[in-house]
C-alpha cells in the first residue's frame, strides 16, 4: 500500500497527461456544421481551416514604420501598409498605390495616385498622406530609416491625387526607395486626430490585412480588410504570426501542425522537416551576399592585388556552399545578386578556384613562403558562419597563408568595424533592401573606405560618381555592371556566396519564399 | 512586527540603488547598442546621429545620473527596440512569468513533499534510493534539454500537448514540469534531510511511544517542524525560478519576463534590461520578506526583534 502511495505523484502526472490526450483531440475536431450546411467561421465548406499561422524567430519591433530597419518586422508590416511602388514576381518595380509617374527633371518626380484607395478606418488615401509620410521620415534625424529618405527635400501636393517629390540632388534610386521599408503610407488625418501613441496601439494602413491584436513576444493577429483596393483577400479569415525564438521549438510546431510556415529552419533540422509527412523545406536565394573584406592599407600583404587574387583563388566557394552550407548558397563573384538593378549575370553562380594559380600569384608578390593574417568573423549571425570561417582557414593554409581566426560577438564585431580597428580581413554578409546594385557597389567608394580598408580605384570612383547622378536607367545599369567587373579582377573583397532562405512549409498551403524574406500573405494560398 | 516590516522595507533602498548601479554599469560596458540598431551598411555619420539622439554620446556618470533621476520618478527610460516606455512592457510580461513560476512551484511541491517525506521515513529502502537518485537526476538535467525532450515526447511523438505558446492550461503543463523539476529535486533532498533530523528528536520518540499513528507523527509533528529550512530554500528559489524561466520561456515561447530579458540582452536594449532586473530584484526581496514572515507563523518562538 505504502509503495503505491509513494508513486502517487507519478500517477498524478500520468493522469493529467492522459486527460490532456482527450482534450487535445477534442480541440482538433472540426467545428460543427451550421444549418446552412457550411462550417463556422474559420473553415471552408470542405472543412479546411481558413486560419494561417506563421512562426517567426523574433518579435516585431512596433508599428512606427519609420523607426526600424528590421526585415522580420517589415515582413509583417507589408500585409498592413502599402507602398507607392512594389516589386512584382520578377523583381520589376511596378506602380502600386501610385497610378503612374513621370520624371520632370533630375530632382523632381511627379506621381499620380490611385483613386478610391481606403485606409482601414474608411478614410480615403490622398496626396496629403504621401506628404505626411515621406516628409516625416525625411526630416526627423532620430528615425532609424532617416538615412534612406533624407535625400527627399519636399513633397509638393499638386491636387488630391498628384504629388511631386523633390530631392536635394539627382536621385536615380528614388523609385527603389519608395518600394521598401520606411515608405509604407500612413494616415495623416487619423494620426493627427488621435496622436502617435494611439496610432502605435491601433495602427491602420491601406494594406490587404488589418490589425487585430499584438501580444508582445507571443503573437500578432490580422484579419482581411474588406475594402482593400485590390479586392478583399479572402483566402484566409485570420492570420497569426507567432513568435517562437527557439529553432527546435519552431520546427516542432511545424511538424505537429501548430504552424503552417516556420522561418529560418536550421540545417540540423532540414532532413527532419523534409522527411516528415505533411511538411517540406523550401529554399530560395536571398539577397544577402557573404564576403571577406580585405585591408588594402599599405604595409598589409593584402595591399598587393596579387595577394588578394591569390586568396580568392585559394578559397573554394563550391566546397563552402556544398558542405558548410549543405547546398544553401550560390557562389558569386559580385555583391549584386539577381533581381537587383545592375546585376551582372556573368559573375553569378561562378567562382575562382585554382590552388596552383594562387601559389604562383603569392610567389610573384614575394610571399612564396606564405604569411600570417588575422580574420575576424561573427558567430551565429549568418547561416553556418563559424563553419565557413573555419573552412576558409584550412583552405588558405593550403597555399601557405596562416590565418588567425578570431570569432567575435556581433556588437563587438560592429564596434571593431566602426572604429576601423579591423585587421587583415573580416567576414561580413550584406543584404540590399533597395534592390539597387548602386548600394552594394558603394562599398568600393574610396572616400567611404578611407581608414577602413583604404581601397582606392580611380576608375571605380569615377563610375560611382557618374552613376550617382545618372537619371538614365540604361546607362546607369551599365556603369554599375562595369564596377562589378573591375571588382572581380581587383578583388577588394572576396565575394563568396549568396545565402539561401530556408523555410519550412506545411503541405496544406502553397508558399514560395522570396529573396526579400517577406511574408506577404496574399501570395499564400491553400492547397 | 510593523517595526520589523518598516526596517526591512527601508533596507530595500540601498540594495536597489546598488543593483541599479551594477546593472547600469554592466549594460554600459557591454557595448554600444547603436551598433545593433542600424543596418550593417550604416555610415559613421548615421551612427553618430543616432547615438546623439539617444543620448548615448554623453559621459557615463551623466547617463547614470539621468537614469537615476528618472528611476526616482518611476521612469525607467525608453526601450530602443520597441520605442516605448520600458516599465509598462516589463510589467505586461510579469503575469505570464508569475503564472509559470507558481505552476512550476506547484509541480515541485506535488513531487517533493511526498517524495521527501516518504524517503525520510523509509530510509535506505528502495523508495529512499528512488527519491535520492531521482532528485540527483532532476537537478542534473538542464532545463533547456529537458524542455526539448518533453516537447519531442509529448508534443511531436505522442501529440498530446501543444508545443509552445501561452493560451489554455494545456500550454502550461510542459513548461511548468520543465521549470519545476529542478526545484522539486532540490526540495526533495532538503525535505528528506530535514525530516531525518526531526525524526530522530526525542519528542518524536515520545509521540510514537504515546501510540500515535505513524501518519500523524510524521505529518503533524515532524513535517511541520521540518518546513522552516524548506521555506527558506523555497524563498531563495525565486531567483532560481526566474533564472530557469529565462531558459524555459525561450524554449516554450512563453511570453514572459524571461524571454523579454533574453531578447533585450541580445539587442542591448538597456532600458528593458534595467527595468527587468529591477522588477526581478524587487520580487526576490519581497519573497524573502514573505519567507521571514512565514517563519513566525510556523514557529511562534521566532521573534522579529
Amino acid at each position: 500500500m505504502k509503495k503505491i502511495i509513494c508513486f502517487l505523484p507519478f500517477m498524478f502526472v500520468l493522469i493529467v497527461l492522459a486527460a490532456c490526450t482527450n482534450n487535445s483531440s477534442t480541440e482538433n475536431e472540426q467545428p460543427a456544421e451550421t444549418e446552412e450546411g457550411t462550417k463556422e467561421t474559420g473553415t471552408t465548406s470542405n472543412g479546411e481551416s481558413k486560419e494561417l499561422t506563421i512562426a517567426i524567430g523574433s518579435d516585431m519591433l512596433g508599428f512606427d514604420i519609420h523607426n526600424h530597419n528590421n526585415t522580420s518586422t517589415e515582413s509583417i508590416h507589408q500585409n498592413m501598409f502599402d507602398y507607392l511602388f512594389k516589386r512584382d514576381e520578377n523583381n520589376e518595380l511596378q506602380p502600386w498605390l501610385a497610378e503612374s509617374y513621370e520624371i520632370l527633371d533630375d530632382m523632381t518626380i511627379e506621381i499620380k495616385l490611385k483613386q478610391g484607395v481606403k485606409f482601414h478606418n474608411g478614410d480615403e488615401f490622398k496626396a496629403e498622406d504621401v506628404k505626411f509620410t515621406l516628409e516625416r521620415v525625411a526630416t526627423d534625424e532620430t528615425l532609424k530609416e532617416n538615412p534612406n529618405y533624407k535625400q527627399i527635400k519636399e513633397v509638393k501636393i499638386i491636387d488630391d491625387y498628384t504629388v511631386q517629390i523633390i530631392t536635394h540632388a539627382p536621385e536615380p534610386s528614388i523609385i527603389h526607395r519608395l518600394s521598401r521599408l520606411g515608405s509604407g503610407m500612413l494616415p495623416k488625418k487619423y494620426i493627427e486626430e488621435n496622436g502617435w501613441d494611439y496610432f502605435l496601439e491601433n495602427p491602420i494602413g491601406t494594406g490587404p490585412y488589418k490589425y487585430v491584436e499584438w501580444v508582445r513576444d507571443d503573437r500578432i493577429v490580422m484579419e482581411p480588410f474588406e475594402d482593400y483596393f485590390q479586392g478583399k483577400v479572402g483566402e484566409w479569415d485570420k492570420v497569426t504570426f507567432r513568435i517562437i525564438p527557439e529553432d527546435s521549438t519552431r520546427v516542432s510546431e511545424l511538424l505537429t501542425g501548430g504552424v503552417d510556415i516556420a522561418t529560418n529552419i536550421p540545417p540540423a533540422d532540414w532532413e527532419r522537416v523534409e522527411s516528415n509527412e505533411g511538411t517540406s523545406l523550401k529554399q530560395e536565394v536571398s539577397n544577402r551576399t557573404l564576403f571577406i573584406v580585405l585591408r588594402a592599407t599599405e604595409g598589409y600583404p593584402t595591399a598587393d592585388v596579387r595577394v588578394r587574387q591569390a586568396i580568392d583563388y585559394a578559397i573554394d566557394d563550391g566546397t563552402l556552399t556544398e558542405f558548410a552550407l549543405q547546398g544553401a548558397g550560390i557562389p558569386t563573384l559580385s555583391m549584386v545578386g539577381p533581381g537587383n538593378f545592375g546585376h551582372e549575370a556573368s559573375l553569378y553562380d561562378t567562382y575562382n578556384y585554382d590552388l596552383e594559380k594562387a601559389k604562383q600569384l603569392l610567389e610573384e608578390a614575394g610571399y612564396s613562403d606564405g604569411f600570417e593574417m588575422t580574420l575576424h568573423a561573427p558567430k551565429g549571425r549568418y547561416l553556418q558562419d563559424a563553419e565557413v570561417a573555419e573552412l576558409i582557414v584550412g583552405m588558405l593554409a593550403q597555399v601557405g597563408i596562416t590565418v588567425n581566426l578570431e570569432f567575435m560577438e556581433w556588437s563587438n564585431f560592429v564596434e571593431l568595424r566602426n572604429a576601423n580597428e579591423n585587421k587583415d580581413a573580416y567576414l561580413l554578409g550584406l543584404g540590399n533592401s533597395m534592390y539597387d546594385g548602386a548600394y552594394s557597389v558603394d562599398w568600393y567608394r574610396s572616400t567611404r573606405m578611407e581608414g577602413h580598408t583604404d581601397y582606392k580605384n580611380e576608375e571605380i570612383d569615377q563610375l560611382l560618381a557618374d552613376s550617382q547622378v545618372n537619371m538614365d536607367p540604361a546607362t546607369r545599369e551599365i556603369q554599375i555592371q562595369e564596377i562589378q567587373k573591375i571588382v572581380a579582377e581587383d578583388v577588394p573583397h572576396i565575394n563568396l556566396y549568396l545565402e539561401k532562405i530556408n523555410t519550412g512549409v506545411s503541405d496544406r498551403i502553397n508558399f514560395t519564399p522570396t529573396s526579400d524574406e517577406m511574408l506577404y500573405v496574399p501570395t499564400i494560398t491553400r492547397n | 512586527m510593523i517595526k520589523f516590516l518598516i526596517k526591512r522595507l527601508l533596507e530595500f533602498i540601498p540594495v536597489l540603488l546598488i543593483i541599479s548601479f551594477i546593472v547600469f554599469t554592466l549594460v554600459f560596458v557591454a557595448g554600444d547598442p547603436v551598433a545593433l540598431l542600424l543596418p550593417e551598411d550604416a555610415s559613421q555619420e548615421d551612427i553618430e546621429n543616432l547615438r546623439e539622439a539617444l543620448g548615448l554620446d554623453r559621459p557615463f556618470i551623466v547617463q547614470y545620473g539621468t537614469y537615476l533621476s528618472g528611476l526616482l520618478q518611476g521612469d525607467f527610460g525608453k526601450s530602443f527596440r520597441y520605442n516605448s516606455d520600458a516599465l509598462p512592457i516589463v510589467l505586461e510580461r510579469l503575469p505570464a512569468t508569475i503564472e509559470l513560476a507558481l505552476s512550476a512551484m506547484v509541480v515541485a511541491i506535488i513531487i517533493a513533499i511526498p517524495m521527501g517525506v516518504w524517503s525520510a521515513s523509509k530510509r535506505n529502502s528502495f523508495v529512499d534510493l528512488f527519491a535520492t537518485g531521482g532528485s540527483v537526476l532532476g537537478k542534473a538535467m538542464p532545463n533547456f534539454w529537458l524542455g526539448i525532450m518533453l516537447i519531442l515526447l509529448f508534443s511531436v511523438t505522442l501529440g498530446w500537448l501543444p508545443v509552445s505558446g501561452r493560451g489554455s492550461w494545456m500550454h502550461l503543463i510542459l513548461p511548468a514540469i520543465t521549470l519545476g523539476t529542478g526545484i522539486a529535486a532540490e526540495m526533495t533532498r532538503l525535505i528528506r534531510s530535514s525530516m531525518l533530523e526531526i525524526l530522530s528528536q526525542d519528542y518524536i520518540r515520545t509521540a510514537k511511544s504515546k501510540g500515535l499513528r505513524k501518519f500523524l507523527v510524521i505529518y503533524k509533528h515532524a513535517f511541520r517542524n521540518s518546513l522552516i529550512p524548506v521555506i527558506t530554500i523555497t524563498a531563495l528559489q525565486t531567483s532560481t525560478l526566474v533564472g530557469g524561466a529565462l531558459v524555459t520561456e525561450t524554449v516554450f515561447s512563453w511570453p514572459g519576463l524571461g524571454q523579454l530579458l533574453i531578447q533585450a540582452i541580445n539587442t542591448r536594449d538597456m532600458a528593458i534590461v534595467q527595468a527587468s532586473v529591477f522588477v526581478i530584484a524587487i520580487l526576490v526581496i519581497l519573497m524573502n520578506l514573505i519567507a521571514d514572515l512565514l517563519y513566525r507563523v510556523l514557529d511562534p518562538r521566532i521573534k522579529y526583534n
